[in-house]
């Protein structure tokens, strides 16, 4: 099995709510698969490895919304190789208000415009004290993802190819069921946090795409937590509590 | 008007406190919310002492605060404090109007009031509080549903802190000590490299490794806890200014260190407790007691007396097992990382008991678990640890956490119900070695049934 190389973007700062989850996930599941890996953490003026080489899975998570504009500074210039892996169908994975990074536009609490690098038309909209909080149940295809999300903004308009339809939690924006983007297995979501632990069923179709040839046996006790969370969040009031 | 209605306010406030004793209700803070709900701006109204110290940061504040009011009293100030009380805008209330007579005039004979306030609080707070000194012990990630993140809750203090107001703040903290920059009165503590120090980054989370003004990763001295340490910018040359006040020659095995303060006889303090917290937390307090003042060798005779017991960190014998009971706030990783650690200072096999997971879920809304995956678990690892006692219906997300940070699966034991897992200890945990309990918040009363039937158990077998 050839050696799967993981690219985490920004480490530093994009780990505010347990994100590293996702990589301690991905790391172990692969080890007991038997792949070696080779985890590259780019930090801010670093140049990117996907920018140079084949990065099997490259990962984004959420960061606070001072640091948003920095990190869309240094991005813009690999816009074009983030495209190009779109195209190629590499696996991408951006979660929490890294999603804000893909779209349009951040419009700040001060009327300031931040131009994102565009894949999808969405604009983020900041508010100073709204903290939105919620326990989320979201569907894709024959998948039902559950997770969360606590976040200082909203994106409005929509990016023509949702990721979630969402059955527990919102959308983009109170006002839509649709939530995230996804083209093929590039996948830009608001929930955050360790979300493919939470989800091994999915977290089993992303491995697959990151290492097709290697052979994923369950982890203790993931089961019986997806399926728990699964059943609470489907319950009409698992939000009551979360504003 | 206003006058009027704070009058009423407050007397509504003062007839609800002997009503809450007849009917035996412990609202710490009810009083002090019931006179802001009937009176918006009551605190602009109600007396207080003519001096304010307050107390702020995720973690340590109750405790600086009780230090802080010990040793005032103990130099013989009347102090007017918070200490058992809620330490929001309405605990805050709560302990002005009992410093108060009906005409809302503070009684004779206080000088100075020690409030404990919550950081997300301050907006409410400080425009009509204004603290002649405020501590900052640290800014680091807490609940996450409560506080967002560290910079959310760094903008609530910095978009309330009044322009007087002299601050005292953590030096080794790069987040807490970026308040007041360019516009207030500053002073910084720190605590100089110990023996445990490390010079990487300790700990999974981190909520400070790179340059505030520059964005390039920072150069630490030395970490003492997750970005607790001693940095500068190697790019833009940022650093805090130096201490004013340093704890150093820290001994954790005699619970000692020194205080030192430029142009002043080194002080020889005690930590209580004796980690590192309480080295940084009585460097606060004695730092804040130096601020108003007090001479060093009173503030020392003052920090001598004994620690008052808290609840939070207990140990009990059971014939010839030690029991451990230890508070580890649920959602806060950093208390959470920083109580599990504690068991590598504990000699022995131990078996551990984890109920710190929301034991409070159908009140509270369902847990939102990602803190796991920013708390520490490694001392779990150990071979001493012999087995992991996991209680509660987020036992199988934390067995999970557990297993990808490396704790064998085969420690694991699991409960859904706290019941269960009592019986199961009761039955297998060993009769020597160390039962190290952590618990949550509202899980105190679970974790102290388990101890208490383990202290039965030895007792039973004693008179057998």
């Amino acid at each position: 099995m050839k050696k799967i190389v993981i690219e985490a973007l920004y480490g530093e700062y994009s780990n505010l709510y347990g994100d590293r989850g996702n990589l301690l996930y991905v790391q172990e599941k692969l080890r007991r698969a038997g792949a070696e890996v080779e985890l590259v953490q780019t930090h801010l003026f670093d140049r990117p490895a996907f920018a140079d080489r084949p990065v099997d899975f490259l990962y984004i998570g959420p960061c606070t919304e001072s640091q948003q504009e920095q990190e869309l500074a240094h991005l813009r210039p690999y816009a074009d190789a983030l495209r190009q892996r779109m195209e190629r169908d590499a696996v991408t994975l951006a979660t929490g208000n890294a999603f804000e990074l893909f779209g349009k536009a951040i419009l700040c609490e001060d009327g300031r415009e931040i131009d994102g690098l565009g894949f999808y038309s969405t604009t983020a909209k900041r508010f100073s004290d709204l903290r939105y909080n919620a326990l989320c149940l979201g569907v894709s295809g024959e998948d039902k993802l559950v997770g969360f999300k606590n976040q200082l903004s909203h994106s409005f308009g929509e990016t023509g190819s949702p990721f979630l339809t969402m059955e527990t939690g919102t959308g983009l924006n109170p006002e839509t069921k649709a939530e995230g983007f996804r083209r093929g297995n590039f996948i830009a979501t608001y929930l955050l946090g360790p979300l493919l632990p939470l989800n091994p069923q999915f977290a089993r179709s992303v491995l697959r795409q990151i290492a097709p040839e290697a052979e994923f046996a369950p982890l203790p006790y993931e089961e019986e937590a997806y399926r728990m969370r699964l059943e609470e969040l489907s319950r009409p009031d698992a939000n009551k509590n979360s504003h | 008007m206003g006058r009027l209605r704070f009058l009423f306010a407050l007397w509504m406030a003062k007839l609800s406190v002997p009503a809450l004793k007849i009917t035996h209700h412990d609202g710490t803070d009810f009083p002090g919310s019931l006179a802001c709900r009937l009176c918006p701006d009551f605190l602009r109204y109600i007396g207080r002492p003519g001096t304010i110290v307050a107390v702020t940061g995720t973690n340590g504040k109750t405790t600086v605060t009780n230090t802080i009011a010990d040793i005032l009293e103990m130099n013989g100030k009347r102090v007017l404090s918070n200490r058992a009380g809620s330490n929001m805008w309405s605990g805050i209330a709560t302990t002005l109007l009992l410093g108060c007579n009906l005409g809302g005039k503070l009684r004779k004979g206080y000088d100075i009031a020690v409030l404990e306030v919550d950081e997300r609080s301050s907006p409410r707070i400080y425009p009509f509080i204004q603290p002649d000194v405020l501590v900052v012990t640290n800014l680091y990630r807490d609940s996450i549903k409560r506080n967002g993140h560290s910079e959310f809750i760094f903008g609530k203090i910095a978009q309330a802190l009044p322009a007087k107001t002299r601050l005292l703040l953590n030096g080794d903290d790069m987040i807490s000590g970026l308040l007041g920059e360019g516009v207030n009165p500053r002073t910084f503590y720190r605590v100089a490299r110990t023996t445990r120090s490390t010079d990487g980054c300790p700990n999974t989370a981190c909520d400070r490794s790179a340059c505030p003004h520059c964005g390039h990763l920072l150069q630490f001295d030395y970490y003492h806890y997750h970005h607790i340490g001693k940095a500068h910018c190697l790019h833009c040359g940022f650093s805090l200014p130096e201490a004013t006040f340093e704890a150093a020659e820290v001994d954790f095995d005699k619970g000692c260190f020194t205080f030192r303060e430029p142009g002043q006889a080194d002080l020889h303090l005690h930590s209580k407790q004796g980690n590192l917290f309480s080295v940084f937390n009585v460097t606060a307090a004695v730092g804040c007691c130096r601020m108003l003042g007090l001479a060093g060798e009173d503030i020392a005779q003052a920090v001598e007396a004994p620690p008052v017991q808290t609840g939070r960190f207990e140990r009990r014998q059971a014939g010839k097992l030690e029991i451990v009971t230890m508070l580890s706030k649920n959602q806060n990783p950093i208390s959470s990382t920083q109580s599990i650690a504690q068991l590598s200072h504990m000699a022995g096999e131990k078996t551990v008991v984890l109920t710190i997971t929301d034991s409070l879920d159908k009140l509270h809304g369902h847990e939102d678990i990602s803190w796991l995956y920013d708390t520490d678990f490694d001392a779990l690892k150990d071979a001493s640890v012999e087995s992991v006692y996991i209680g509660g219906r987020r036992c199988y997300d934390l067995a999970l956490r557990l297993i990808l940070g490396g704790v064998p699966e085969e420690k694991l034991r699991l409960f859904t119900d706290y019941g269960e897992l009592e019986q199961t200890l009761l039955a297998q945990a060993p009769k020597e070695g160390t039962v190290a309990i952590f618990f949550e918040l509202y899980a105190k009363p679970i974790a102290m049934g388990i101890r208490k039937a383990l202290l039965e158990r030895a007792g039973e077998e004693v008179q057998a």
